[in-house]
């Protein structure tokens, strides 16, 4: 996955970036988001969805990779047509072993729910993970307006 | 020039105490409102603290800094006077103008004993530890807000977890921000408590006031039914809304024997038809 956006429109290109390191950080991620899903007119529910999403892979961060990462978002459009808000995950952390296995329902390696990634996929339109072991995870999620 | 240095410093301590009034004329001119909040007395302990360090700094090469001793005992006067400062809400300028207006205080006194050829060099080395003191309070400033700033975070998170007995064998616990682990043990211990003390049979946790539903949220709120299972009570949560109800089951959470009620009147409506009680009617 590349970093650079092949965003169509670059007046519209406004990346916000922040630093995830401690619970704090996540409850300003989960706002953040939500302030900019209803600016883009996204419904309640999808925003409901949207910040549940980012709160789990928020904190995979905090818990998994020790606080070593960091959220951007900014908005995208499909050619031109439909808008979206694109959230990247990125972290320093030790990488997941098993992607497979860790997007299974009910595996945790903490003592969760195991719940968080199958779950954050499940929650967002498009969802991508790519990680490398001793050198940290990246997960990506797009929300489609309808 | 080492020796010219201390040369202007002997000067400067010399004539101490015009320069201390020069300043202090300058502060009631410039920075009327300062004076008025921290009055002159006060004033006064800081400027005279400010010079004497000043006079003992000044001889030093630029070069030696902050291992220095003399510049520790700045640090803390300068945080002394930060402290104060922003604690009554003085303006980060204001203070700028404190230390800046030091400058014509001790400009005139080099003007008038310095000859021309060395004036030059005085007024700039002198110039130059004065900018530094501005910018060492400013920083200390800025870690004196950040520091409020923290603290003020820590309160908001450890905002407690209020119980109400809102009826006979009925407890309610309204959950509010976010469900981190210090809290929901707080909440956990806080409802288990009052859960003997009450001799309740009905817990009714309401989720109104928590933002975002997720994975851990929900892991805590299983923990605590079955906490309070184990001690005969039954738990029931209140305040599931449908777009919280429809993120839960695409997370894939099961709260399985968890008793849900939309709203809180329902909750409790349950919980009198549990507890076998009836509002007259």
């Amino acid at each position: 996955m590349k970093k650079t956006e092949n965003n169509k429109n670059p007046s519209r290109a406004e990346v916000w970036e922040q630093e995830i390191s401690i619970y704090e950080d996540i409850i300003l991620a989960r706002q953040k988001v939500k302030v900019m899903m209803q600016e883009m007119g996204f419904s309640v529910l999808a925003q409901t969805r949207i910040v549940t999403a980012v709160s789990e892979l928020a904190r995979n961060i905090v818990i998994h990779a020790g606080g070593k990462g960091r959220m951007s978002v900014c908005e995208v459009s499909k050619t031109g047509k439909r808008g979206g808000l694109k959230c990247i995950f990125e972290d320093r952390g030790p990488g997941i072993e098993n992607i497979e296995k860790a997007m299974q329902s009910g595996f945790s390696t903490s003592n969760s729910l195991g719940l968080g990634l199958s779950g954050a996929k499940k929650l967002c339109n498009e969802f991508y993970i790519e990680s490398f072991l001793g050198k940290g995870t990246t997960v990506t999620i797009i929300e489609w307006l309808p | 020039m080492a020796s010219e240095k201390k040369e202007i410093a002997a000067l400067l301590s010399k004539y101490q105490e015009e320069i201390l009034d020069a300043w202090h004329r300058q502060l009631i001119v410039r920075s009327n409102s300062l004076m008025e909040i921290i009055g002159l007395t006060e004033a006064k302990s800081f400027t005279q603290g400010i010079l004497e360090h000043f006079i003992t700094l000044f001889p030093l090469a630029e070069t030696e800094n902050d291992e220095n001793k003399s510049y520790r005992e700045i640090d803390d006067l300068f945080s002394d006077l930060s402290g104060k400062m922003t604690s009554q809400n003085i303006s980060p300028s204001e203070i700028a103008v404190f230390i800046f207006s030091m400058k014509e205080a001790v400009f005139p006194i080099l003007q008038k004993y310095i000859d021309n050829k060395d004036l030059s060099g005085a007024i700039i080395s002198a110039g130059r530890l004065i900018d530094r003191f501005a910018v060492n309070t400013f920083e200390i400033y800025l870690n004196t807000r950040e520091k409020i700033i923290s603290e003020q975070q820590r309160a908001f998170m450890e905002i407690s977890v209020p119980v109400v007995r809102v009826w006979h064998r009925i407890i309610m616990i309204p959950l509010i921000g976010m469900l981190d682990s210090e809290r929901t043990q707080l909440m956990m211990e806080v409802m288990l408590t009052a859960l003997e003390d009450t001799q309740s049979k009905v817990a009714i946790l309401d989720i109104s006031g928590i933002p975002v539903v997720d994975t851990l949220v929900a892991r805590h709120l299983i923990t605590a039914a079955s906490a309070a299972k184990l001690m005969g009570a039954e738990c029931i949560i209140t305040g599931v809304r449908s777009r919280i109800a429809q993120t839960l089951v695409q997370l894939g959470v099961d709260l399985g024997d968890v008793v849900t009620r939309t709203t809180m009147s329902d909750g409790l409506q349950l919980a009198l038809e549990l507890t076998g009680q009836k509002i007259g009617e």
